[in-house]
């Protein structure tokens, strides 16, 4: 057990912001760096886990991690919605924040290989499937076909929109984009995320499905996606709650008999089922 | 084993204030309400006080502590970080059996499981436990349901047993008999065990005639909150009477449910402090943006019992969540402590 647990984690590691961007409307993304050489150079992670942001003076957030564990700038795209994350997206660089972690059990890797791919994210819900997005891409050979389905309000509301084109020049990268609402210059696809499965030909034989979006969202793709014969352990998603520990104390982040941030928060939709009152 | 002198036992706590923080319970002149408090003088501890009406948790979870003190200077972009744990050395004299068990179970949760936790770690490691058996039960006590009472197994450096003039001295730990021996305390005998059986036994058969109406029901429960066998109904018929005050959880010796806020002080410092929450609350899940994915008030009944009664919960706790002390019966405006749920469903199952 010992090597398991891990003792010093009620205390932050002291991390600088390097650069700031603006990504969309109240999202940004903060490329950080541990003042500590030796925490940056150890600092590993899982796709799919998070950590605790602590901003100095307002407060803890649990914010997920879009970088990939390999070859990846460790940064977090946080939308601002609440009193930590609005005094985050007030920092510049140079200015410091706390972090602790990372916390969570993470996506698979091993156990996808050899298998299809299929990214399905509502507007923010691609920032946790970044990191997993990247990491098979990265790993390009050992995949099936990796589809991104993409679904924003507008088009100005599509994350990440540098990264989908470089990925997009990786081959047999398909991605699928759809706006609710199109502005003036939209070519592309206008309706729900779901409707860009039947586009998009889904396989459902030796697929897993990777689904993060808004509840509304989440719940007619997956139904979706199981009526064209996709089982329930092979969708995967990644939950949210209120948390302030990160480690399985607090106890906010409980649902049914299983803790987000100790269990979770990656979950198959066979799991998330048995547990109620999920979203 | 050994002996003391009834008029005696008092100094083993004056002992034990030489090296620790000394808390016992104590009774309040004016109210006469007892609390688990720390002591100046072994003299204020009182071990015929009933039990406590806020558990001895506090010692080792208070309801605010400070975890983590920093300074952030934004135009110098430095921080000063302090942790900011209490590591002093404290002995609790006279806890009863069921608050120890509440104890034995924080343990578990809290440096069992996979992560520790380092606050409750440091409180902990120098602590010097001394029990205090039950021989006569107290108005709402149900231990003898809960297998935490009335005198306690594990978990103890010093066990003390009330025998008429003498008290038996049990120890639980190298720490405790080496203790006892530094003490010079005489060696009991085989007829103060027996004794002490006979003590133990009569108290039992005192709280069965207390804990009719919920013995053996409380396994039956836990196997239907388990398997999830409970009409909705009769967790909406709960939830209705509940006042969401949160008094059960913070007079629940396993409630352990803690909120982290930083609290910014005049001087420009900031402290992180860590204090009690509950799951009654309606702000307990409420995430950023508004979206509360736990919303009605059953739901968070529901979660309070499923955490005290369930299979899967305890097995972290390696027992029930609940020790039977009877709190949350005496504190509840609604009428809904612990021994109330399982007369409710107890009714649904028969019904």
């Amino acid at each position: 057990m010992s090597d398991v647990q891990k003792k010093v984690i009620t205390i932050p590691e002291i991390a600088t912001v390097v650069e700031v961007k603006d990504e969309i409307q109240d999202v940004k993304t903060f490329y950080l760096k541990f003042d500590n050489p030796e925490v940056d150079a150890n600092f590993k992670i899982k796709s799919g886990q998070f950590v605790m942001l602590t901003v100095f003076g307002y407060g803890e957030s649990a914010i997920s991690l879009p970088p990939s564990p390999e070859n990846d700038r460790f940064h977090l795209s946080v939308r601002k919605v609440g009193k930590v994350t609005d005094a985050l997206h007030n920092l510049v660089a140079g200015d410091k924040v706390g972090i602790r972690g990372p916390f969570g059990n993470g996506f698979p890797f091993e156990e996808i290989k050899g298998k299809n791919i299929i990214y399905v994210a509502g507007g923010i819900g691609l920032i946790p499937l970044r990191s997993s997005i990247v990491h098979v891409l990265q790993n390009r050979k050992d995949f099936g076909r990796i589809i991104v389905l993409l679904g924003a309000r507008t088009p100005k509301d599509l994350m990440y929109q540098n990264d989908i084109e470089e990925w997009l020049k990786i081959e047999g990268f398909e991605c699928y984009v759809t706006v609710d609402q199109k502005t003036e210059g939209w070519k592309g696809e206008t309706g729900f995320v779901n409707s860009l499965i039947e586009k998009a030909n889904v396989p459902v034989e030796n697929t897993v499905a990777f689904v993060c979006g808004p509840p509304v969202m989440f719940n007619s793709v997956i139904g979706d996606l199981m009526s064209r014969g996709l089982k329930d352990d092979c969708i995967i998603s990644t939950l949210e709650r209120h948390m302030k520990c990160g480690i399985g104390k607090c106890q906010h982040c409980a649902i049914g008999r299983t803790l987000v941030c100790t269990d979770g928060p990656v979950y198959t939709y066979k799991q998330i089922k048995t547990l109620g009152e999920v979203i | 084993m050994y002996l003391i002198e009834k008029n005696n036992v008092m100094k083993l706590a004056e002992e034990l204030a030489k090296s620790y923080s000394l808390y016992g319970p104590v009774v309040d002149k004016d109210t006469k309400q007892v609390f688990f408090n720390k002591v100046s003088s072994a003299s204020e501890i009182s071990l015929t006080a009933e039990i406590p009406s806020i558990p001895p948790k506090t010692v080792v979870f208070p309801q605010i502590e400070r975890i983590l003190k920093y300074n952030y200077d934004k135009d110098a972009k430095k921080v000063e970080m302090e942790p900011d744990f209490d590591s002093s050395s404290k002995a609790l004299f006279g806890i009863r059996p069921c608050d120890l068990t509440g104890i034995v179970v924080l343990d578990r949760f809290f440096m069992g499981l996979e992560f520790v936790d380092e606050v409750y770690l440091e409180h902990r490691k120098r602590m010097f436990i001394v029990t205090n058996t039950c021989t006569v039960p107290f108005k709402q006590c149900f231990c003898v349901c809960t297998d935490s009472g009335p005198s306690a197994d594990e978990g103890y450096d010093l066990n003390l047993t009330d025998l008429g003039d003498v008290y038996l001295v049990e120890t639980g730990s190298d720490k405790g008999r080496a203790f006892a021996e530094k003490m010079g305390l005489k060696a009991s005998g085989p007829e103060h065990t027996l004794e002490k059986k006979n003590a133990v036994d009569k108290s039992i058969s005192l709280f069965e005639k207390l804990a009719t109406d919920n013995k053996a029901w409380i396994s039956r429960v836990m196997n239907r909150v388990t398997t999830g066998f409970i009409k909705e109904e009769v967790w909406e018929h709960i939830g209705k009477q509940c006042f969401e005050c949160g008094a059960c959880t913070f007079v629940c010796p396993t409630c352990s449910c803690f909120n982290i806020e930083d609290h910014n002080k005049f001087n420009g410092s900031t402290d992180r402090l860590r204090t009690w929450d509950s799951c009654s609350f309606e702000g307990y899940t409420k995430m950023a943006g508004d979206h509360n994915p736990r919303h009605p008030v059953e739901d968070r009944r529901n979660k309070r019992f499923f955490c005290k009664l369930s299979y899967s919960q305890s097995k972290k706790y390696l027992r029930p969540g609940c020790v039977g002390c009877g709190r949350c019966q005496w504190v509840c405006p609604g009428d809904i402590g612990l021994p109330n749920v399982v007369t409710y469903i107890r009714r649904e199952i028969t019904e």
